[in-house]
């Protein structure tokens, strides 16, 4: 029970998140975004009804050089948008645009976290860069390298977890005290996954090919322990999603709302109560 | 007493019955052969240790007994001699302080071993653990500490894993929690050891289930042999059910007591409960919630209700 799966390039979702649409559709249509990576990648789909699965890239983070020493002090009383902590030793400096957050060094070596795409990444290293330059470095860009890419994706059904883990022994691990998922250890795109029991997965991996390959890996495991999802569980799904939404035009919990939903089902219209988000 | 050169077979064994084990009297100093009592090895030397240790209040100082027995299996083995604290005149030197104060260096290369043993026993001592988890503990230390794959972490984290994971490993596991109570690390430390040295000696330890945990917080509320066999019933029941998805066993087991205790007659609260499991009230509360609804099906078949299923508490 394999996905095929393909990628289309990267939709941009109405709440602002990227995802690539992982379809396992032959359609090839051109992307009309530049940043796209268009990979097909297929294996063999036994029955008719392959599902679509998200994968939604979080957190790219990349690490590179200006091959020059930075005095950090004078980027601290300089720059703008800087942090100095001087018990580590670096700057800690962030960006509007794509939004991230870079950490510098004295020696000139610069990690770069929270772009939502390798591509992305790259911008805005070199906007980085860009910045120091500006401020008087002589900077070069020097072996810029993708360290770790998060993503994350939910199944269309919830998991077995403590059959899941018992089968798979040598690579998962389950400690309920510790940690609600299972971490799932891959070695050959090597990744490290976070099963959860509600059918999310989280995905650390060096690339996003190799997320995207630890995923179709682990579908077909995964698959196995499904268990279906109950209307009290996508009621709660539900729930969380728009609770995620409401949070940045409410300051408070409407309780109302949440019983009006739980007796009338999925009401999305009627409970725009003057909210400017759209649903999507 | 044979004496064959097979390799199979003990040195010395019964004739008539040479698979037999051999028992030791210690007191006559005999070999017995267990099938039929032949007495096979005779005047047999006791190489145990000194058994008998007299309580006065010089205890350990008493030169003419041979001390106490040594630790071959986890300690060097170095057969080094100590040089005891002296008595009479001749051991004080002119200003009253003791010669030969050599007792530092008895075996610098295990200090850490003995400090860690040591812990590992008061730390056992304070939630009334069985010997043979303190040695399997011990044992684990003393892999871990020669494996030296987690050199930097603090010996005491080390020891406090190392005693969880040996609960775990004889079917007696206690929670993290109840670790934390004796020990002084932190629960997070305490997890990254424990991951690590799982790694370190590349074993698995079994899930942790329901039931595991029943008996001790049920005898710790004071609840009856009934309600204790009811929430182990709910709880498995639960689980089996899959109405939980995602909560720890430890908090379906302190909904499964609340259950079980509300409907006998001796009830319990949440908070309660909460104290004696580690868990706060308000996940009791959450795995509750989820649990009610089933109720009729979790109960066991022969259970007396006093309050019954319909005037459980909802919260």
């Amino acid at each position: 029970m394999a996905t095929a799966i393909q990628e289309n390039g990267i939709n941009s979702l109405s709440n602002g998140n990227l995802s690539h649409k992982v379809d396992e559709q032959n359609s090839s249509s051109p992307s009309e975004q530049s940043e796209s990576i268009v990979k097909s990648e297929e294996t063999t789909a036994d029955n008719s009804e392959t599902p679509e699965i998200d994968i939604v890239i979080n957190n790219v983070v990349c690490s590179f050089s200006v091959r020059c020493h930075l005095n950090l002090r004078q980027i601290a009383l300089h720059g703008s948008n800087v942090e100095y902590r001087r018990e580590n030793g670096m700057i800690t400096m962030k960006l509007r645009k794509p939004y991230t957050t870079a950490s510098m060094w004295s020696s000139g070596k610069i990690t770069c976290t929270g772009a939502t795409s390798e591509p992305q990444a790259k911008v805005a290293a070199r906007r980085y860069a860009r910045c120091l330059q500006k401020l008087g470095f002589k900077t070069k860009f020097n072996n810029f390298r993708v360290v770790n890419v998060l993503g994350t994706c939910s199944m269309p059904f919830a998991i077995k977890i403590t059959a899941f883990s018992e089968r798979f022994k040598e690579h998962a691990e389950y400690e309920p005290e510790l940690h609600p998922g299972v971490t799932y250890k891959l070695y050959n795109p090597k990744a490290t996954l976070k099963i959860f029991s509600t059918g999310s997965i989280t995905v650390t991996a060096p690339s996003v090919a190799d997320v995207q390959a630890a995923i179709e890996h682990i579908f077909p495991l995964v698959y196995e322990f499904r268990k279906e999802r109950t209307k009290e569980d996508i009621l709660a799904l539900q729930l969380k999603q728009r609770g995620v939404k409401r949070k940045r035009s409410f300051t408070h919990i409407d309780i109302e709302e949440q019983d009006y939903e739980e007796h009338f089902g999925d009401t999305s219209d009627e409970e725009n109560y003057g909210s400017d988000e759209s649903w999507d | 007493m044979s004496n064959s050169s097979r390799f199979e077979t003990n040195k010395i064994c019964c004739y008539a019955h040479p698979d037999a084990p051999l028992i030791e009297d210690y007191r006559a100093g005999d070999q017995i052969c267990s099938e039929c009592g032949l007495v096979v090895g005779d005047r047999v030397i006791d190489v145990g240790s000194e058994w008998r240790t007299f309580s006065n209040e010089k205890a350990g100082n008493d030169p003419s007994r041979v001390g106490g027995p040594e630790n071959p299996l986890l300690n060097g083995s170095d057969l080094s001699t100590m040089i005891g604290p002296g008595r009479g005149d001749a051991s004080f030197d002119s200003f009253g302080v003791s010669k030969y104060q050599n007792r530092r260096t008895m075996s610098s290369s295990d200090r850490a071993l003995i400090n860690a043993f040591r812990e590992i026993n008061s730390m056992a001592d304070r939630i009334n653990l069985p010997k043979t988890i303190v040695d399997r503990a011990n044992n684990l230390f003393k892999q871990v500490h020669d494996g030296k794959n987690l050199k930097g972490r603090a010996n005491d984290a080390i020891a406090s894993a190392c005693l969880y994971i040996a609960c775990r490993q004889e079917g007696v596991p206690r929670t993290f929690k109840e670790i934390c109570a004796v020990s002084k690390i932190s629960k997070k430390e305490i997890g990254r050891c424990f991951k690590l040295i799982l790694k370190a000696l590349e074993t698995s330890v079994d899930l942790i289930t329901t039931g595991d945990f029943m008996s001790r917080f049920c005898s710790n509320l004071g609840l009856p042999n009934m309600v204790q066999r009811a929430a182990t019933h709910i709880a498995r029941k639960a689980v089996e059910l899959d109405i939980v998805p995602g909560r720890s066993p430890i908090s379906v087991a302190a909904a499964a007591i609340y259950m079980a205790s509300q409907a006998s007659e001796d009830k319990r609260s949440q908070k309660e409960i909460g104290d004696i499991a580690g868990v706060a009230d308000v996940t009791i509360r959450q795995s509750y919630k989820l649990m009610y609804p089933h109720a009729v099906k979790l109960f066991p078949e022969d259970f007396k209700f006093a309050t019954p299923i319909d005037q459980l508490p909802q919260m």
